[in-house]
């Protein structure tokens, strides 16, 4: 084929925002009609609160206070979906990022509550139980052949149970509630540090290093798997596991390595939400958090790219945060989850959109081919 | 011990059924991470009816067929999102099925609390569905012990999964479709039909998975909840059972064994003393299904075209 | 009476930028062996999926038994009586014989239950009355090669199929069941089946076929008896030219050694049994060493161990001295072995890389392209593959920053014998290294096997076509159920003596 026009379109990028944004269309779309169907008044005015978020303050200072708290939770969002796009860019769907997510969460408040730890402590730890636990997923799967999708979902509850327990201890849970005692009052050192970052945002207290960390987690990942040798590896693992083995690479290890370092990703999220004070862990949860299978939505929509993630990361938690808003007299605040999964469930339908996009702008080509066949007086293969 | 015999019976229930159906969507050749969600949505309809249908309306048969027909639905409904998606748009059925998870709690959560907050006029915004009465028709009490009419519903599909499975056209055409789809096309089978049929199955058995589930050991439902990861224990069941009726069955009177100690643990003087956390039963099922998993895994016995998508195009 | 069984007329096929067929006649007679031969993308596949109505032709029209037919779908074709034996079996591995013969006609009582039993009687009586020797209970995992295209062709006569289409059948036989194969055929046409025999071997067709129809890039070329022709001039209607059936090469140098395999035993993966026995062998500097045998006697395993992709069971590997019994893949690698893999897809290529990413995926982490801190030096490499693409003539669309997936397969070839040329081997080892290639890039990479031996490197050379053992190796070693079976200079040894060892009919005791 000769030279095809470079326009906009054409470009992979390009594709693949239209695709997301159609996803998020599709996924409002949806939501608007579930809106309509429970209670029609007050439908439209619920998803322009979802949309506005902390935009529907008057004030500018509200205003930024209200992004700051956005951006607090925007932070472990995008870890979470750093950990599952860099286990996806090595070929593995790692669904157990929710549950790395929580021994992230188990380590960090251990450590912080009980060892009185400071802050940079307690993301190290939390970085290393999920670690650990994506080393098991990526161990099990290069030398018992299991599948990581079964065995993240496995770990997600003996996780889930095992935090439960352990922060169940004396001295890290609240005696009089489910909930962990705080680290405000408990480890003041424990807490991450603001660096004059909340004044940025009206004084909001939640506002700390996290957020500039998890972008420049989000920069890293992106650096490792473009630029260095390491990278190439990876990639080349997830794409072609025989051709890895065949060119010398240590695939085996690769994937464990890969399933640590997305495990750690998705731990010091944990760390980012947890080390800022503003929740404690419920230890009567019976189901696993919703951070790290949102995290999947968010790469995703994100197009499977670091930097798309921060975008798509900020936006879900955008919308989950404009959910809290809606007026419970109809609504609840789980329209937000139920906007975000229908967004992920389009999300599935990515490579189809850009497949259409492709083929229809191939029969444009081929068109006009054509056409020049015509004038030419048809040609030779 | 009739109470543990009792709750490993009805937590095998469920698995059996969930994971009968997960059998039929992977035999088919479509991966079915989305049963959890389907046993959520099944369970939805079921409790649906069983909260508005009166008991007196036409007494138990009435009740117990009507709450299973509506889970049924309920969850073949909701499986045919995974049936489009991974079928005729040749979706990732991973990503698929994990959104349908996610969708199936947020759907179910907004629509309860919707229908509390209106029923209530306010004042109840609680995600929980009551069913106290209807859940006493399931039951009939045979001294100590309550049997459960969602037992012999689990056996009998156990029994007409096998047939089917096995002894009839459709079970072998099916079967073909998950291993070779390729060659089940070139005898003029449609592979779209087959999947089809294979996930809307699943859909069937997972949505009255997912009422026996809710129903077993309380009167009351909070759908915030979903189903609790038990969705993803019946896939654990499956592998287990390695994509077989009978195995399948096996593994599911285990798993409900291990799952059913957790629930009635206290009662058992030997095991009360030894003063384990809770949790400890809770997670029981799940290690156990690692560790049988890391020990079987190496020579899958998976259906060798499941979670690729079929391309009449490409042969 | 009708003459013709299938009549394909005038069938013209377009794709986005290629017309794979182009006013393409066919017309197969009752009774009658009819051969359809090509190179690789001459346009036979799609061809054969116009006529089962997977691909629907712009222009022509197709006729069975003389009437004009509107084919939508396999269906269709089945239901016109046209069967086919695919050249990778259509067969579902964990089913039985019987199972597999019956699927999508199956013999069901009124509620759908399966019949088998009558079933199985038919099958077994159309087993006795063709030769067509089966186990109907045993799984297809379980069976030979040749017993699960004798499933295929059951398939289709079970099916009472009249018109019987072979693509490459052969491909996957010894020589004996390609003779059994043939007899069957011919059987078949005497009882009045017509038969279509898609091929590119020449031999074959000359010994079964009646006529002849010939396809070059997607153009008709025309139909011959084959009474009336010869092996020169089908060669010459299919490649468009002359074709040399030699490879021009000088006497062999012969060095040092290179290459000592001594006891070499291999495990297999499907069996209990091992998959290579006790193997020695050495190749030499300067020597071409061809290992011949049917597909499937070990030769992939034996590939598997020498280059690292498998460990061994027992024995040793010496390169230049070295032991590299143990050693990683990239230790051998650095030590001087190269490998053009046998599957270019599965082991090759990384096939969502770009060219350039591909070129350097032996030596990517050498400081020519990595610097000390871990990154990719991307200008070195994309000079880097400039040149290799340069030099071998590698064509793409869009140069180094190709993706692999869109090339077409000779110049992926290409592109791993660059790479692995390049990177100045003392050792080559090419597995298939032109299978399922055309004619023009076949010669191009023997020119460049024969280049590596005269420049005085070693070469290992593994393949399943006769032809290419016989014209490009100076050593033959023949491999039969894992073991070295035959030691042969090609200038000493016919094709049917080879033959002969291939299917374990003779062997004789081989020193290493």
């Amino acid at each position: 084929m000769k030279k095809t026009n470079n326009s906009l379109i054409r470009r992979e990028g390009v594709q693949t925002l239209l695709a997301s944004l159609l996803c998020i269309l599709g996924g409002f779309l949806i939501g608007f009609l579930v809106l309509l169907i429970i209670e029609p008044k007050g439908a439209f005015e619920a998803i322009s609160v979802i949309l506005k978020n902390f935009f529907k303050f008057s004030s500018g200072r509200s205003q930024l206070k209200y992004l700051g708290q956005t951006l607090v939770r925007t932070a472990p969002l995008l870890m979470c979906s750093l950990s599952v796009l860099f286990a996806y860019k090595v070929g593995m769907f790692n669904i157990g990022a929710a549950g790395q997510y929580v021994a992230g969460a188990c380590a960090a408040l251990f450590f912080s509550l009980y060892f009185k730890a400071p802050w940079w402590v307690c993301i190290l730890v939390a970085m290393a139980a999920g670690a650990f636990l994506g080393a098991i997923s990526g161990a099990l799967k290069t030398y018992c052949n299991v599948n990581v999708v079964i065995s993240g979902i496995m770990l997600n509850w003996i996780m889930l149970y095992i935090t439960n327990m352990v922060l169940s201890t004396d001295g890290v849970k609240n005696p009089m509630s489910p909930y962990t005692i705080q680290i405000r009052g408990n480890n003041p050192q424990g807490l991450l540090p603001q660096l004059g970052l909340q004044s940025l945002f009206s004084n909001e207290k939640s506002v700390t290093i996290a957020i500039p960390l998890a972008i420049l987690m989000a920069i890293a990942v992106w650096v490792v798997l473009n630029k260095t040798k390491f990278g190439y590896e990876l990639r080349a693992t997830g794409h072609n596991f025989h051709a890895a083995k065949y060119s010398g690479m240590k695939e085996r290890r690769n994937i464990i390595l890969t399933m640590a370092i997305s495990g750690a990703l998705a731990g010091m999220g944990a760390a980012l939400l947890y080390l800022t004070g503003i929740e404690e862990w419920e230890t009567t949860i019976s189901s696993v958090p919703a951070m790290g299978f949102n995290g999947i939505a968010v790469a995703f929509l994100g197009g499977l790219s670091p930097i798309g993630s921060i975008l798509s990361a900020f936006f879900i938690q955008h919308i989950t945060l404009g959910g809290s808003y809606v007026d419970t007299t109809y609504y609840c605040a789980q329209i937000s989850s139920l906007i975000s999964s229908l967004i992920i469930f389009l999300c599935a339908f990515v490579g189809f959109f850009r497949y259409a996009i492709q083929s229809h702008l191939r029969k444009k080509d081929e068109a006009k081919l054509t056409k020049a066949d015509a004038v030419k007086g048809g040609t030779d293969v | 011990m009739i109470l543990l015999l009792q709750y490993t019976l009805l937590f095998a229930s469920v698995l059996m059924l969930v994971a009968l159906g997960g059998c039929f969507s992977e035999r088919s050749g479509v991966i079915n991470i989305g049963l959890e969600g389907i046993m959520t949505v099944g369970a939805l309809g079921g409790a649906l009816v069983m909260k508005f249908l009166p008991v007196e309306a036409g007494g138990a048969p009435l009740m117990i067929l009507a709450t299973i027909v509506a889970s049924a639905a309920a969850g073949m409904l909701f499986s045919l999102l995974l049936a489009v998606a991974a079928i005729n748009f040749k979706a990732d059925q991973t990503i698929t099925g994990t959104a349908m998870n996610m969708l199936a709690t947020a759907a179910a959560t907004v629509l309860v609390k919707a229908m509390n907050t209106a029923a209530s006029g306010g004042s109840d915004v609680s995600s929980d569905i009551i069913y106290t009465r209807a859940r006493d028709t399931f039951i009939v009490r045979l001294g100590n012990f309550e049997f459960n009419w969602f037992m012999l519903v689990a056996l009998i599909a156990l029994i007409i999964s096998y047939i089917v499975l096995y002894k009839m056209r459709f079970g072998l055409r099916l079967r073909a479709c998950g291993e070779h789809p390729q060659a089940a096309d070139s005898v003029g089978i449609s592979v779209y039909k087959m999947r089809y049929a294979g996930v809307l199955i699943s859909g069937l058995l997972g949505g009255i998975g997912g009422i026996v589930y809710i129903t077993a050991g309380v009167s009351s439902w909070k759908f915030e909840n979903g189903v609790a990861g038990f969705g993803f224990l019946a896939l654990a069941v499956m592998i287990f059972g390695q994509w077989k009726p009978i195995k399948i069955a096996l593994a599911a009177l285990l798993f409900g064994f291990f799952r059913a100690l957790g629930n009635v643990y206290t009662g058992f003087d030997l095991l009360k003393n030894l003063n384990l956390p809770s949790q400890i039963y809770n997670m029981l099922p799940y290690i156990i299904s690692l560790i049988v998993l890391a020990l079987t895994s190496k020579n899958s016995l998976a259906p060798k075209a499941e979670g690729i998508p079929y391309d009449k195009g490409s042969r | 009476m009708e003459q013709y069984a299938v009549e394909m007329l005038h069938i013209t096929k377009r794709f986005p930028g290629i017309i794979a067929n182009d006013d393409i006649t066919l017309q197969l007679k009752k009774g009658e062996i009819h051969a359809l031969l090509g190179e690789n993308g001459a346009g036979k596949s799609t061809l054969m999926s116009v006529l089962f109505g997977l691909y629907e032709p712009e222009e022509g029209e197709i006729r069975i038994n003389g009437k004009p037919a509107r084919i939508k779908n396999p269906n269709d074709a089945n239901d016109l009586g046209i069967g086919m034996v695919h050249q990778h079996f259509k067969l579902v591995e964990c089913f039985s014989v019987l199972d597999n013969i019956i699927l999508g006609v199956e013999p069901v009582d009124s509620l759908s239950f399966l019949r088998k039993k009558r079933a199985r009687e038919k099958v077994m009586e159309m087993s006795r009355k063709w030769g067509l020797h089966v186990n109907p209970d045993a799984l297809i995992s379980d069976v030979t090669v040749g017993m699960q295209q004798r499933t295929e062709i059951l398939k289709m006569l079970y099916r009472e199929n009249d018109i019987l289409i072979f693509d490459e059948p052969t491909a996957v036989l010894t020589p004996q069941e390609i003779d059994e194969l043939m007899q069957i055929m011919k059987n078949l046409a005497a009882e009045g089946k017509s038969i279509l025999f898609i091929s590119h071997k020449l031999n074959e067709i000359m010994a079964v076929a009646d006529r002849c129809s010939v396809l070059r890039k997607g153009k008709y070329i025309g139909t011959v008896n084959i009474a009336d022709t010869t092996k020169a001039e089908l060669s010459r209607m299919m490649v468009g030219r002359d074709v040399k059936f030699a490879v021009d090469k000088e006497e062999a140098r012969i060095g040092g050694e290179v290459l000592k395999v001594e006891h070499m035993t291999v495990a297999s993966k499907q069996h209990a049994n091992d998959a290579v026995k006790d193997v020695s062998f050495t190749v030499r500097q300067g020597e071409i060493v061809c290992i011949a045998g049917i597909d499937g006697n070990g030769q992939s395993e034996l590939v598997y161990g020498l280059t690292g992709l498998e460990s061994l069971k027992s024995g040793t590997i010496t390169l230049c001295g070295k032991n590299i019994t143990k050693a990683p893949i990239r230790r051998r690698s650095r030590f001087g072995m190269s490998h053009i893999p046998e599957d270019r897809h599965k082991h090759g290529l990384v096939l969502d890389y770009s060219l350039e990413d591909n070129m350097v995926l032996q030596r990517y982490f050498e400081p020519e392209f990595t610097n000390s801190a871990g990154f990719l030096k991307r200008k070195a490499i994309r000079s880097y593959a400039e040149r290799l693409i340069e030099q071998y003539d590698v064509r793409s669309g869009q140069g180094p920053i190709t993706m692999a997936r869109s090339m077409s397969g000779g110049n992926q070839q290409k592109a791993i014998v660059a790479r692995e040329i390049d990177k100045g081997p003392e050792l080559l080892v090419a597995v298939q290294p032109t299978r399922g290639l055309d004619v023009g890039a076949i010669e191009y990479i023997h020119q460049q096997i024969v280049a590596q031996r005269d420049a005085g490197k070693a070469v290992l050379l593994v393949s399943l076509e006769l032809d290419e053992v016989m014209n490009v190796s100076d050593r033959i070693l023949v491999m039969y159920e894992g073991e070295i079976v035959g030691e042969f200079d090609p200038k000493q040894v016919t094709v049917e003596e080879l033959g002969l060892y291939m299917a374990g009919a003779k062997r004789m005791e081989v020193e290493a």
